[in-house]
């Protein structure tokens, strides 16, 4: 019996892992800056939050990192790689994934089979070792289905396996979207608002779902999240923008203090 | 696993490896064994006349084609209205050969499995280069980008001299190990090749869709942004899906060359194309067995109102006309029902009447 996938992938310790590194970026559409001179560095190893008003360029930014945009100027390295200009697809194979705000999910398969595409690259066969099945394709498909039930074991998603992503309440859909990131097996995790529009109870799960993240997988988180309750309780740094500009950052504490924040928040007195 | 695996009805699995086999129940398995036994065997006890013989082959052509044509409209979502051109690059890979070479050719005549091959892989290329607007087009546009490919194949089939300007080229009978096929052979024999074309060509699709290269295409025809994201090239996957398609048009093209025993452009215009289109629709768009019901239903309901047009032509006054309007009413009729009142198909009457059968006769 081969030693299954998860074991067999190098453990994911603090030195290993690569800071995100943000300089400079600027992402203008047409006259409107998104984001203007935006500079923050993401540790490894930490739960970092992206807060900000409405419209304020979060969901651009983790664009920018996840290469659907690619900013107009500035540079964002990943370790000793450069993602400015890469695609979705290059950014996934450096180990950044990502959760979508809006649900993204393949609504006409089945749980395990988004969970499967996710695995996507990781299945190493070709071609007609596909079309003949017996063999390689099967005996890599079984190891990564393992891989893929030991996510839905972590989420909690067992009852719902086999059923259509599509028909699934809306909690259990954003979860799938959390499950499928994390099944690329990612060393940086971006979720974008995971808890919009849940209840109070699913909130609750989805962040001991995302403080076992970065304990049991030694992930970094970065969240974009409008529940400042959630983000001052969880986050290890945070770092606020409004109008596409940094105007704060540091630890919970930190930030809550800055005047800035407070201005941007509450508004003037 | 369970202990009794002819019967069970719920989720047994005790691994990974039980859970990707094709046939959950040896039932199921055997079922299908005696099905696929019988489909070779009642040839020799039932000597049907050429006319429906024929019939039947054109039906296992369709079926090659209707496959191809569900992976990329079905599956990966991209319509494509040149499915009939594709099958004519195909057609016309022989026709090219017959010629060059002259139509007895032994390429032609003994090396015919290679030749077939041969014009899937053409009709792969085509499917390839055609699907390469895929990449930045979507939908309805993509669609008249095949469109053209259709417009285009008839045209040049119609206005080069080496094609004959799309008259037929003849091809001629194959060898078989017995010797030089026979004229009253001739339909028998292709129906025992194209069942054997058939049956690959559904394990072979079958195996693809439970692993990534099929799984990949639910994947850009679900949400192409999300496939990016997993690490999936959702422009390449495109193309792979038009190429996998031009697959099997080129075979069933190659196919019908033979068995026609020659190749002219009115086999593969425009019409043709959405006809193949409407066998997809009927049949079941994103299923696999979807492909074997489409051809299926429209090809006998056609066959049946072939006779009743024939029956009424005779009773009813002969100014009305009605044979000529039947074909094509009827037709119609089918196409626009379905999509009312079954859009997903006669795979789903399937599936309903499979998950009404399972607990019965009292399974546990």
């Amino acid at each position: 019996m081969p030693a299954p996938v998860w074991q067999t992938q190098p453990e994911l310790t603090t030195e290993t892992m690569k800071s995100l590194t943000i300089s400079d970026v600027t992402l203008t559409f047409g006259g409107i800056n998104a984001l203007s001179n935006v500079t923050i560095t993401i540790e490894p190893g930490l739960i970092t939050s992206i807060i900000g008003p409405n419209g304020a360029g979060k969901t651009s930014l983790l664009n920018c990192i996840s290469g659907f945009y690619h900013p107009t100027s500035g540079k964002i390295m990943y370790g000793n790689k450069q993602l400015t200009h890469s695609s979705p697809h290059q950014v996934t194979k450096l180990g950044i994934s990502r959760a979508f705000q809006n649900l993204e999910l393949f609504s006409g398969l089945s749980v395990v089979d988004n969970l499967m595409l996710a695995r996507h690259t990781n299945l190493k066969y070709n071609f007609f070792q596909a079309m003949i099945y017996v063999g390689k394709a099967s005996r890599i498909e079984a190891e990564n289905r393992a891989y893929v039930e030991e996510i839905i074991d972590f989420m909690e998603l067992e009852p719902y396996r086999n059923s259509i992503v599509g028909n699934l309440a809306y909690g259990i859909q954003k979860r799938v979207e959390v499950a499928r990131a994390l099944t690329l097996n990612p060393q940086l995790l971006l979720l974008d608002e995971p808890m919009a529009g849940m209840n109070i109870e699913e909130k609750e799960d989805v962040v001991r779902f995302i403080m076992d993240i970065k304990k049991e997988r030694n992930t970094t988180v970065i969240l974009v999240e409008h529940d400042l309750g959630v983000v001052m309780d969880i986050s290890d740094r945070i770092n606020v923008l409004d109008f596409g500009e940094v105007i704060g950052s540091g630890t919970p504490e930190e930030v809550a203090s800055n005047p800035k924040v407070i201005e941007a928040y509450i508004g003037e007195d | 696993m369970s202990t009794n695996r002819w019967l069970a009805t719920g989720n047994y699995f005790t691994s990974y490896k039980d859970e990707q086999r094709i046939f959950i129940t040896h039932l199921d398995r055997t079922f299908f064994s005696i099905f696929i036994s019988l489909l070779f065997i009642w040839p020799l006890l039932f000597k049907l006349s050429n006319k429906y013989m024929l019939v039947i082959d054109n039906i296992l052509i369709a079926i090659v084609a209707i496959i191809g044509l569900n992976i990329v409209t079905g599956f990966a979502g991209l319509i494509s209205i040149g499915h009939a051109a594709f099958m004519g690059v195909g057609a016309y890979t022989v026709a090219s050969f017959a010629r060059t070479l002259g139509d007895s050719h032994v390429i032609i005549t003994h090396a015919w499995p290679l030749l077939i091959l041969l014009s899937g892989l053409t009709g792969a290329v085509f499917g390839a280069i055609v699907g390469l607007p895929a990449m930045r087009l979507k939908h309805l546009y993509l669609a008249m980008a095949t469109l053209s490919f259709q417009m285009i194949f008839t045209w040049t089939i119609n206005f080069l001299e080496f094609f004959n300007q799309g008259q037929t080229i003849a091809i001629s009978n194959v060898f078989w190990f017995t010797g030089k096929l026979g004229r009253k052979d001739h339909y028998f024999f292709w129906y025992y090749v194209l069942l054997v074309v058939v049956i690959l060509s559904g394990f072979m699709v079958r195996n693809l869709l439970r692993t990534r290269y099929g799984r990949c295409l639910g994947a850009v025809r679900d949400n192409d942004r999300a496939a990016d994201a997993m690490g999936i090239h959702p422009g390449l996957t495109k193309v792979y899906a038009f190429g996998l398609a031009g697959f099997f048009a080129g075979i069933a093209g190659a196919l019908h060359a033979y068995v026609y025993r020659g190749v002219g452009f009115e086999s593969f215009t425009l019409h043709h194309s959405i006809t193949y289109l409407a066998m997809a629709i009927v049949g079941g768009l994103g299923t696999l067995h979807g492909s074997f019901w489409g051809p299926i239903a429209i090809m006998t309901l056609e066959l049946q109102m072939e006779s009743f047009a024939e029956y009424a032509g005779r009773i009813l006054p002969s100014d009305w006309n009605l044979a000529t309007a039947l074909k094509p009413l009827s037709f119609g009729l089918v196409i626009v029902l379905f999509l009312m009142f079954e859009p997903r198909g006669i795979a789903n009457w399937w599936r309903i009447a499979r998950s009404y059968t399972k607990l019965w006769p009292f399974r546990y």
